[in-house]
């Protein structure tokens, strides 16, 4: 747990940096400070491990004041993640990811051993290992960044920007191994970012600052989403925030019906009865994988289902994995069908039922209304 | 026109020559660099010294070694010496800046890194930022020592020029030919020392990425 107690920071010509500011970084949680540039969220990482000292106020970890050890065995002691990864360019990957272990004296045998270890952790191959940080892509730097940080094994672990300047595609991959990594590591994280995006799929907490150093709300993405504390923080989350606190709820409540769903092979009687009741068709295969919508006009008028024109079938968008997804992920699935139905699956992919972007509300309506979300992700 | 003719004895022989001229030109260019890591590492530190140091070494540098040779002479005598100490004067003006520019020129993301892994001050310095400024330093050492050895030549006007004393020789015997053979022996010693050092280069930053490409 790290504590920050009243931390402050104004340097000599005024300016203030932190406001004086108390947060809990819970143990085992990621912690997140997301705020626009000027709000001292760097600074307030960069006190922890001391790399900036605050003017007022103390900080602790697990009920140990910072400045009780000298700066430097202190920071052997914190994992540190930094934008653009700043690995040593003239160390092999290797030897990079050695350096808090040499740093600490252990010996040259088992530092490898571990560092190679922590190289295949974050999803890098042995081959890697003696290559240059310049024959990486910023992607796989990064990895070695996290994996520099982690091979000492430290209880904290401060990220500063750390997937900033990659692209959104390998910054997707990168999040959610650090989700994954931290569901089996369990390290008291604080991340900084200006995403609030990021800052929400990430967070266990999220600390929003404003400019100044203010802290304006400290609370729980899903909190945060449905009750913003002012006008500062609903601006930072942005005009989507109802749409996107879906995301904190499991799909599971969502109404399925398999009345409109019929396979290849059902019976023509079955399909035109079918065909009389609903506006679209989910033709499926037989093994219940999705094969397109078919409006109940173009069925054949003796309901062979063989004797569609592949014209009139229509694609079925997305679909969304019943419960491991959530109502967010659900919403999409009907926006983007054009027949406004999303498809629920099952986790092989075989189709349970359908649901009207209409069936979706009263869902929506009670996520909306409730206080707190189901699933915590 | 043969290019190697036979050197009168008192000369000496091609091998005692290119002896002469390495001993003198490494020496000096050895002994800048010990002073001049030092004296970088302190303008680094105390940014404010640089601007008069950089003066300093420029005023040094536009000092006419001939009129150095001369000054020394009487404490240091005709001697190899007298030769060396100049030139390793000459060769802080090319290897001080290499090296300041170079530690200064570390990414500063690479040097936040390296405090916030906990190095101490001195460790960063031997571990991260000199080998990372490995390449502006060569830079500087080439510049010095191609410089030096043709410099080392004007030692002929108290004795100790090595190759140069084949200049003096041609004029006091009307023999261009051995002016002609000491120019390309001194360019060549140069181009040799160079490429040296370009080589050892490579070999001391396989992690630089200009080089491998």
């Amino acid at each position: 747990m790290i504590s920050f107690q009243q931390v402050g920071k104004t340097y000599p010509d005024g300016t203030v940096a932190v406001a004086a500011t108390d947060l809990t970084a819970d143990s085992g949680r990621i912690t997140v400070l997301v705020g626009p540039s000027g709000s001292g969220k760097t600074t307030l990482l960069r006190m922890v491990n001391r790399m900036i000292d605050p003017t007022s106020g103390s900080i602790l970890i697990d009920g140990v004041d910072v400045k009780s050890k000298p700066a430097p065995e202190l920071r052997r002691g914190i994992g540190y993640v930094i934008q653009n990864a700043g690995l040593f360019p003239h160390r092999t990957v290797l030897a990079n990811i050695m350096t808090v272990p040499r740093l600490l004296g252990w010996s040259k045998e088992r530092a490898r051993e571990k560092s190679m270890e922590l190289l295949l952790t974050v999803g890098l191959e042995a081959e890697h290992a003696q290559r240059y940080p310049y024959q990486l892509s910023g992607g796989q730097q990064q990895r070695v960044g996290v994996a520099r940080a982690l091979v000492a094994d430290p209880p904290v672990l401060l990220m500063d920007e750390p997937f900033s300047a990659v692209d959104p595609v390998v910054r997707k991959d990168l999040q959610t191994e650090l989700l994954r990594l931290q569901s089996e590591l369990e390290k008291t994280i604080l991340f900084v970012t200006h995403d609030i995006d990021e800052a929400i799929l990430l967070g266990d907490k999220v600390a929003v600052l404003n400019t100044g150093g203010v802290l304006e709300q400290f609370d729980s993405p899903s909190e945060l989403l449905a009750k913003p504390k002012n006008e500062f923080v609903e601006g930072f989350l942005g005009v989507d925030r109802g749409v996107r606190r879906l995301s904190f709820f499991s799909s599971g409540a969502v109404p399925l019906r398999p009345e409109p769903v019929v396979a290849i092979d059902t019976p023509a009687q079955e399909v035109l009865a079918r065909r009389s009741a609903q506006p679209w068709l989910l033709v499926v295969d037989t093994e219940r994988k999705p094969v397109g919508w078919l409006l109940a006009d173009h069925v054949p008028a003796d309901g062979d289902l063989g004797k569609v024109a592949a014209g009139d079938l229509v694609s079925y968008g997305h679909t969304f994995t019943v419960e491991a997804e959530s109502l967010r992920a659900a919403l999409d699935s009907a926006v983007l069908s054009p027949s406004s139905r999303a498809v629920g699956v099952d986790a092989h992919g075989a189709v349970v039922g359908v649901a009207s972007v209409e069936e979706l509300v009263p869902a929506i309506r009670a996520a909306q209304d409730g206080s707190s979300p189901e699933s915590s992700r | 026109m043969n290019l190697f003719p036979h050197i009168p004895s008192y000369l000496g022989t091609y091998g005692s020559l290119i002896q002469q001229q390495l001993t003198m030109a490494l020496s000096s260019v050895l002994f800048g660099l010990i002073v001049a890591v030092p004296l970088a590492l302190l303008c680094v530190r105390y940014p404010r010294i640089y601007p008069p140091v950089v003066a300093t070494l420029t005023v040094i540098y536009s000092l006419p070694s001939i009129a150095l040779f001369v000054l020394l002479v009487p404490s240091t005598g005709l001697t190899q010496t007298t030769v060396i100490i100049p030139l390793a004067f000459y060769s802080l003006a090319a290897l001080v800046p290499n090296i300041v520019d170079g530690v200064r020129g570390i990414p500063e993301d690479v040097r936040l890194a390296a405090v916030a892994m906990g190095y101490t001050g001195a460790r960063r310095l031997v571990s991260v930022d000199l080998p990372l400024a490995v390449p502006p330093i060569m830079a500087g050492l080439r510049v010095a020592t191609v410089g030096n050895i043709s410099m080392v030549s004007v030692g002929t006007v108290i004795g100790v020029g090595a190759f140069g004393a084949l200049f003096t020789a041609a004029a006091q015997l009307n023999r261009s030919d051995l002016a002609v053979t000491g120019i390309i022996c001194i360019v060549a010693l140069a181009l040799i020392c160079d490429l040296l050092l370009v080589i050892t280069q490579r070999l001391l930053t396989p992690w630089n990425q200009r080089r491998s490409r």
